[in-house]
């Protein structure tokens, strides 16, 4: 048998998708796995961010977060996983990014709220929301809880009420 | 060791066998070669051998043939068959595994001189229940005027209306007056029940006036309404028009009608059925209905197919040239072969674990059969893959059958989250339209990444479908299978 790595229902092998959450199966085409595009709503706000990004930043990483609110970029680390959320005292799995420095509690985001999960052979970065109590949504589409849902430069990531743009430098100009 | 190629001696048995002594050595062959019992290395393939030669040699015309030293599969012939699999090879695996088969069948220009050219014998089974009355009624009429004008002048078309009881509007003639269709026409209004037998009865006795054989037969049903408790008799019915290759297509119009009964009647039959909110577009699915059995190359194709032991059918699915789930069964109508255009299903089977010595497997052995005016035409072919003990030697499936795959597993989805309302998950019917929407999107389908969507945050406010949002999606979805050639 071979497990969906979304939802983790047993598919016999050769299937190329789980029948139970419709995700591809690992491997089965060669072809990059196009991300999902919304259509862009009113909040895939447009930003220049190249005023308030340094420029080294921009040319070394494949990925970033950017708080329109702040302005800035937010720090995460060089992982190719990690979660993100809201430390609390005496949690026992801590996020890998804690937004309490945003408020984050006042936004709603969750202790473990969501993954993102990177995949440097094709370039493609996934979402998921690790069933948060508020929800999370890309371009203003609520996306369902643990989907990996891909990601898109210009997106825009909201976790609760707390709102990211994503940038992939790679595919900026 | 018997001549392999030798139908008698597969069956052993001499060429004088009686239809009784050929019955009897098949049973007593069958029995010592099945899989089951007989453990020896090719087993299998002596299993479908027999199999073969007892399919020739218990068919009179066939037997004739092979007694002859002619073909017996009559593969001279310009219809070409093609199969594509969702991996190159079986993996040496000790658990079962899923493998998909996209089979082709086409008939190729040369073949094009030989065809029948035939007439069209239709008959328009028209619902008149109250809740047609108004502008779907009204439209019906004009389109039907049209289509009837349109028809050449050796086609035959009838007109049923029907509510509680049929009427046979226009008996089953060739071109008729404008004045005869005008009188027909006027004596549709709305009044009564939805009793969808009654119109598939009349419509189904009108096409048999003539004699099958000479024309591509087809009843085309338009109703708005649910048909109550005669639905066993309307599928009896189908199977019968199927036998006697006549097709059955269905055009539902608004949110009342019951889709999976008329998807089943037409599923039968090898007819399509379609889904229409707005009442305007019936003119268009009346024109294209009756184009497309213009088209016809034979007035009707089936497909048989035979897993191997060891192998389950998990699902049958008609591609081309409209896609329609099709009742799991070894056989299959697939309505009309069209000139020129292919003709497509996608099968989904389950093996066995694979035992170590065996480097290549059969899956199953099938034949269309074409019905042609003087002799039906046999085309047989085999799904058989080599068997690889190393799943990264593989190459990722072709882009035709990973997209087939793909929306059919879109299809899946919605299915399933029927089922879930009907178990009592909403939640879970939620969570999956989400997961469709996201998919959908992703494919750049936005309209019906919408849908699903809406539906999603319906079913969470109202715990089931919106009658609307359930066959849209389920039409929706099922239109995505068709591939985009022209």
């Amino acid at each position: 048998m071979i497990t969906c790595k979304v939802c983790n229902n047993q598919e016999y092998l050769g299937a190329l998708f789980c029948g139970e959450c419709g995700s591809q199966i690992a491997s089965a085409s060669n072809e990059r796995v196009n991300t999902l595009v919304y259509p862009n709503q009113n909040l895939a706000l447009e930003v220049d961010f190249t005023q308030t990004i340094p420029k080294k930043l921009l040319e070394e990483s494949t990925f970033l977060l950017y708080s329109t609110e702040r302005e800035e970029v937010i720090e995460i680390p060089e992982q190719n996983e990690f979660t993100i959320g809201r430390f609390v005292e005496g949690q026992v799995i801590t996020p890998d990014i804690d937004l309490n420095n945003y408020e984050a509690y006042d936004m709603g985001i969750s202790r473990l709220h969501a993954t993102i999960r990177i995949d440097p052979e094709k370039n493609n970065i996934f979402v998921v929301d690790l069933g948060s109590a508020n929800g999370s949504s890309i371009n203003g589409y609520e996306i369902p809880a643990n989907s990996e849902v891909p990601l898109n430069h210009g997106d825009v990531l909201s976790l609760g009420k707390f709102i990211m743009k994503v940038i992939l430098p790679q595919d900026m100009k | 060791m018997p001549d392999k190629t030798d139908f008698y001696s597969r069956l052993n048995i001499g060429t004088g066998a009686s239809e009784e002594a050929i019955k009897k050595a098949y049973r007593l062959a069958a029995r010592k070669a099945h899989p089951d019992v007989n453990k020896n290395d090719g087993a299998t393939q002596l299993f479908l051998d027999i199999q073969e030669a007892y399919k020739i040699l218990s068919d009179p015309n066939r037997k004739d043939d092979y007694d002859q030293g002619r073909d017996p599969h009559d593969s001279s012939s310009g219809i070409m068959t093609a199969v594509e699999y969702s991996q190159e090879a079986l993996l040496k695996l000790e658990e079962p595994q899923v493998i998909y088969s996209l089979v082709d069948i086409i008939s190729t220009k040369d073949e094009l001189q030989k065809s029948d050219d035939l007439p069209l014998n239709i008959t328009l089974v028209l619902d008149n229940s109250t809740s047609m009355k108004g502008p779907r009624l009204d439209i019906l009429r004009t389109a039907t005027k049209e289509i009837i004008n349109d028809l050449g002048e050796n086609d035959l078309v009838s007109v049923i209306s029907f509510n509680d009881r049929a009427k046979v509007l226009l008996p089953s003639q060739s071109q008729p007056s404008d004045i005869q269709i005008e009188t027909a026409l006027n004596d549709l209004y709305a009044e009564g029940g939805t009793e969808i037998f009654q119109g598939l009865e009349a419509g189904y006795e009108e096409i048999r006036k003539h004699p099958t054989l000479n024309y591509v037969n087809h009843i085309i049903l338009i109703t708005d309404g649910h048909t109550y408790g005669d639905e066993d008799n309307c599928i009896a019915l189908a199977n019968s028009a199927a036998d006697q290759d006549i097709g059955i297509s269905g055009l539902g119009i608004g949110i009342e009608w019951n889709d999976e009964f008329v998807d089943q009647l037409c599923a039968l039959t090898g007819g399509q059925s379609l889904f229409i909110n707005d009442h305007k577009r019936v003119k268009e699915f009346l024109e294209h209905s009756v184009a497309s059995l213009k088209e016809a190359f034979s007035r009707r194709l089936t497909l048989e197919i035979t897993p191997a032991p060891g192998v389950t059918m998990l699902s049958a699915f008609r591609i081309l040239p409209e896609a329609i789930p099709l009742p799991l069964q070894e056989k299959f109508s697939l309505g009309i072969l069209k000139k020129h255009k292919p003709h497509r299903v996608l099968f989904e089977f389950l093996v066995n674990p694979i035992p170590e010595k065996i480097d290549q497997a059969v899956i199953a052995s099938g034949e269309f059969v074409i019905k042609k005016k003087i002799r039906d035409q046999i085309i047989p072919f085999t799904l058989e893959r080599m068997i690889t003990p190393d799943p990264e030697s593989l190459e990722p499936p072709a882009t035709e059958i990973f997209k087939a795959i793909s929306h059919l597993t879109f299809y899946r989805l919605q299915e399933k989250a029927q089922q879930d309302v009907t178990s009592g998950n909403p939640g879970t019917a939620y969570q999956r339209l989400l997961n469709l929407s996201s998919h959908l999107m992703a494919k750049g389908e936005d309209a019906l990444a919408k849908i699903a969507m809406n539906e999603a945050d319906y079913i969470k406010s109202h715990n089931n479908f919106s009658p609307i949002g359930k066959k849209q999606l389920k039409y929706g979805t099922i239109r995505l299978l068709l591939p985009d050639i022209t």
